[in-house]
């Protein structure tokens, strides 16, 4: 399909620093969240690689446990709030406009606020490290009393007001998401013609609104605790340690499945397209998603099932439950492949990686739900594993497909696919390595969160494996930043649908004019482009 | 997404408020209870506009 | 009507947010109430907790000494908090007149409306200062001071955050932004006066009406 911009020079006009630094168009913001995720990305597994080397061996004297609990903290909090949960609003503010046929988001300028609030965030909490008793300390759930002044310094409240800006950034944007969906759809994309990532984005918003919030009362309640003498989690003035549990978790359950839909969104997109069938059970999906949105509300406690102060049953019984929505979905990607012509590029890879490994984190999830289970395995490395099969085997494997899936529309370049294929075999590779021994550390009772352990625990050769893992998976980082750096300045020119995608950003120029369409294709269903290629539409034989 | 009237999205936030009193009726926990209560005020808010405010073609 | 001239044709029309129903700033301004109650939502949860955990509420004597414990009692004087809501409420009805104004075209009964609301909103944070001034208890006297004033306190905020847009409204509308056909600012801003004014209402019936143990 040849190129219809009426601005031709769009493809090769490139923009200057000042242009990207006040951009509002949801494009380029889009692509500032990706390149700064990608930073913190990186940061956080730099200190996770410090993490494994200490660990590496047993009685390590490498790091001092005070800089260990450091890095473990920060590790988390920079890849939870400062990649996973940005780099899906930023692949959301790239797409749901396009795929809407919407021209922008509804509110430019605070998506750019939005933004730039995050790299500010981020310099604050790295900044607890230039501090006299270095950064937070806390792991990143912060608990009381040791977040308390009398534990802690100036760092964790850097880390606090860090993280309230992000707060803040994401209740932002997800006003400006769900502004935008809700109002501003091209004629005939009704909400039921939506695709999944729209889908998946408008529920994330709705979760991110109602939860967000939740975190940032408990903040300040923290903040004011350390700082103006305040009593909430002080339980020797009658305050109560679990109550910041409380509210924490009732906030960072939900976080969960904010970092994990618009992954399992993206996994949508890549299947249908990849595998040359329309996606099984389109309103199932919608369903599903909707039902772990909701779902999510009601577990919190399961994260707190070993402090005594929680009514057991019904968080086991909701936790259980929300297995259901989940399975529906993994069964509905599984049929969709089922039977299909598969073309294994890369980003059908990474979602095939998505759905195996997701598959994992799911199972030892659900194996946690069970109340008696958990009280053996809560704070073992049985939960960092499962984390981490969740998060990294599922949502950064999602992230990945969604980057070798858009570059192309966002560049105007293919990614190498031989380098991406390398990639993909190293980091799965790496990723199994790493956190399937973990499992069993975990069942022999290794806990989470300690520096060092000692030689006769026998944890010595699963430790060194799993460190060796992890270098395996930076390696695999390698050909991936090869692959970015060259195919922007020389890859195959990709045109506007490389990929014979099904959905409406494939219906513009690669990368799109800054105002998106110059026009759109008519819209009957939930694969218009497809339509359109395939003249399923009433204006079949004439041009538009 | 037709609704026949928009009112009907404010089942959205009953089904919250149903979950909240269920909930404060198995474990008396009354900090929970108002966090589930709350959100049910707030999604049958959230539901109601984003209804009423999306036109009748889509 | 092909899918490109309806696009065309509705494209500004769409960027600008006004089809059928709630236009764009205002419900992005609905959603942001929301968010607002389930911040509140998470202070009133830890004031709860710490209710329901203390044996008494207020603490008493014996936890905190005579003098602190007859201060905690809010119900034995809640006069001055009674106007101060008395004063939000009627600033809330003041709003809405503004808002009906503008909705007929009377800028000038919308400049009014505004400019009297805005009063009565700096009235109730003066009144509200003065209250913490005569209360002889802080933010760190136990559980009680920290939940009271946190509470209090970002409600204040949130006043005060609301003085402010009224203001924006009230400069805007006396340069003669706003008609019956665009006043977008103005529903928003009363839309936030509304909810402010809720969140008191359910403050004072908290701390000062209902009953303790």
């Amino acid at each position: 399909m040849a190129t219809t911009a009426l601005t031709p020079a769009a493809t090769t006009y490139r923009s200057s620093l000042y242009e990207w630094v006040t951009t509002t168009d949801h494009k380029k913001i889009g692509i500032l969240y990706l390149v700064n995720s990608f930073v913190f990305f990186f940061i956080g597994g730099i200190l996770a690689l410090g993490v494994r080397s200490q660990l590496a061996v047993p009685e390590n004297k490498l790091i001092p446990p005070e800089l260990y609990n450091q890095l473990f903290t920060l590790h988390a909090s920079l890849m939870l709030f400062l990649f996973i949960i940005p780099i899906l609003a930023g692949f959301a503010n790239y797409v749901v406009p396009l795929q809407i046929g919407a021209p922008d988001m509804a509110f430019p300028r605070i998506n750019a606020l939005s933004f730039w609030m995050l790299p500010l965030a981020g310099i604050i909490m790295l900044a607890g490290f230039l501090t006299p008793n270095g950064a937070a300390a806390e792991g990143w759930t912060s608990y009381s009393p040791l977040a308390q002044r009398a534990y802690s310094g100036t760092g964790t409240d850097l880390w606090v007001v860090a993280v309230t800006l992000i707060g803040t950034s994401s209740i932002l944007g997800s006003i400006n998401f769900l502004v935008t969906i809700f109002k501003m759809r091209a004629p005939g994309m009704t909400m039921f013609r939506l695709p999944i990532l729209v889908w998946t984005a408008l529920v994330t918003s709705v979760l991110v609104l109602m939860a967000t919030p939740v975190l940032t009362s408990a903040l300040i309640m923290l903040f004011i605790d350390r700082n103006y003498g305040g009593h909430f989690f002080d339980p020797a003035t009658g305050g109560n340690a679990v109550l910041w549990q409380n509210i924490f978790w009732f906030y960072s359950h939900p976080a969960v499945y904010i970092m994990i839909l618009i992954a399992m969104g993206i996994v949508s997109e890549v299947l249908p397209v990849f595998s040359r069938k329309p996606l099984f059970g389109y309103k199932a999906f919608v369903f599903a998603t909707a039902g772990i949105g909701a779902l999510g509300f009601s577990v919190w406690a399961h994260h707190m099932f070993t402090t005594g102060t929680v009514y057991l049953p019904f968080f086991s019984f909701m936790t259980f439950l929300i297995a259901v929505p989940t399975g529906v979905k993994m069964f509905n990607w599984i049929a969709t492949l089922f039977r299909g012509q598969l073309r294994f590029s890369t980003p059908l890879l990474f979602a095939l990686g998505f759905l195996t490994m997701f598959l994992i984190g799911g199972i030892n999830g659900a194996f946690s739900a069970a109340v008696p289970v958990d009280f053996a395995l809560h704070d073992t490395y049985w939960v960092v594993a499962h984390l981490h099969y969740v998060l990294f085997g599922g949502s950064v494997f999602g992230v990945m497909a969604g980057v070798y899936y858009w570059f192309p529309k966002m560049t105007g370049r293919m990614l190498n696919e031989t380098l991406g294929k390398i990639h993909f075999v190293l980091m799965f590779i790496g990723f199994n390595v790493t956190f399937f021994p973990m499992h069993i550390l975990g069942l022999e009772g290794m806990p989470r969160r300690i520096a060092m352990y000692a030689s006769s625990s026998g944890w010595g050769g699963l430790n060194l494996l799993a460190t060796v893992g992890s270098i395996v998976i930076a390696a695999s980082m390698l050909p991936f930043l090869w692959n970015v750096l060259v195919s922007l300045r020389s890859g195959e020119v990709a045109g506007d649908d490389p990929w014979e995608g099904n959905t409406l950003e494939w219906a513009t120029s690669s990368p799109p004019p800054p105002y998106n369409f110059d026009h759109l294709p008519e819209i009957r269903s939930e694969r218009p482009v497809f339509d359109a290629r395939h003249g399923r539409t009433s204006s079949h034989g004439t041009r538009a | 997404m037709r609704v026949k009237h928009p009112r009907n999205a404010l089942v959205v936030g009953g089904v919250f408020v149903l979950v909240a009193i269920i909930y404060y009726l198995v474990s008396h926990d009354a900090g929970g209870t108002t966090t589930l209560a709350a959100l049910g005020i707030a999604m049958g808010l959230a539901a109601y506009a984003l209804v009423v405010g999306t036109s009748d073609d889509l | 009507m092909s899918a490109s001239t309806a696009l065309t044709t509705h494209a500004p029309a769409i960027a600008e947010g006004h089809r059928a129903g709630i236009s764009n700033p205002i419900l992005g301004m609905i959603l942001f109430i929301c968010s607002e109650v389930m911040f509140f939502a998470g202070l009133f949860a830890a004031y709860f907790n710490v209710r329901a955990t203390a044996p008494v509420w207020p603490p008493s004597a014996a936890e905190v000494g005579e003098h602190l414990a007859e201060r905690f009692d809010l119900h034995a004087e809640p006069w001055l908090a009674a106007i101060l809501t008395i004063v939000l409420v009627s600033s809330s009805f003041t709003c809405q007149l503004g808002v009906w104004a503008i909705r007929r075209d009377d800028r000038r009964g919308l400049i009014r409306a505004i400019g009297v609301t805005m009063v009565m909103g700096i009235a109730f944070l003066i009144g509200q200062v003065y209250d913490y001034s005569q209360l002889g208890f802080g933010l760190s006297d136990g559980t009680f001071g920290t939940t009271f004033f946190t509470l209090t306190g970002f409600h204040g905020a949130h006043v005060f955050g609301g003085v402010i847009m009224l203001g924006v409204v009230l400069f805007r509308a006396m340069g003669g932004q706003f008609s019956a056909r665009h006043h977008d600012a103005v529903e928003a801003a009363s839309i936030y006066w509304h909810f402010v004014d809720v969140v008191w209402i359910c403050l004072f019936s908290l701390l000062y009406i209902i009953p303790t143990k």
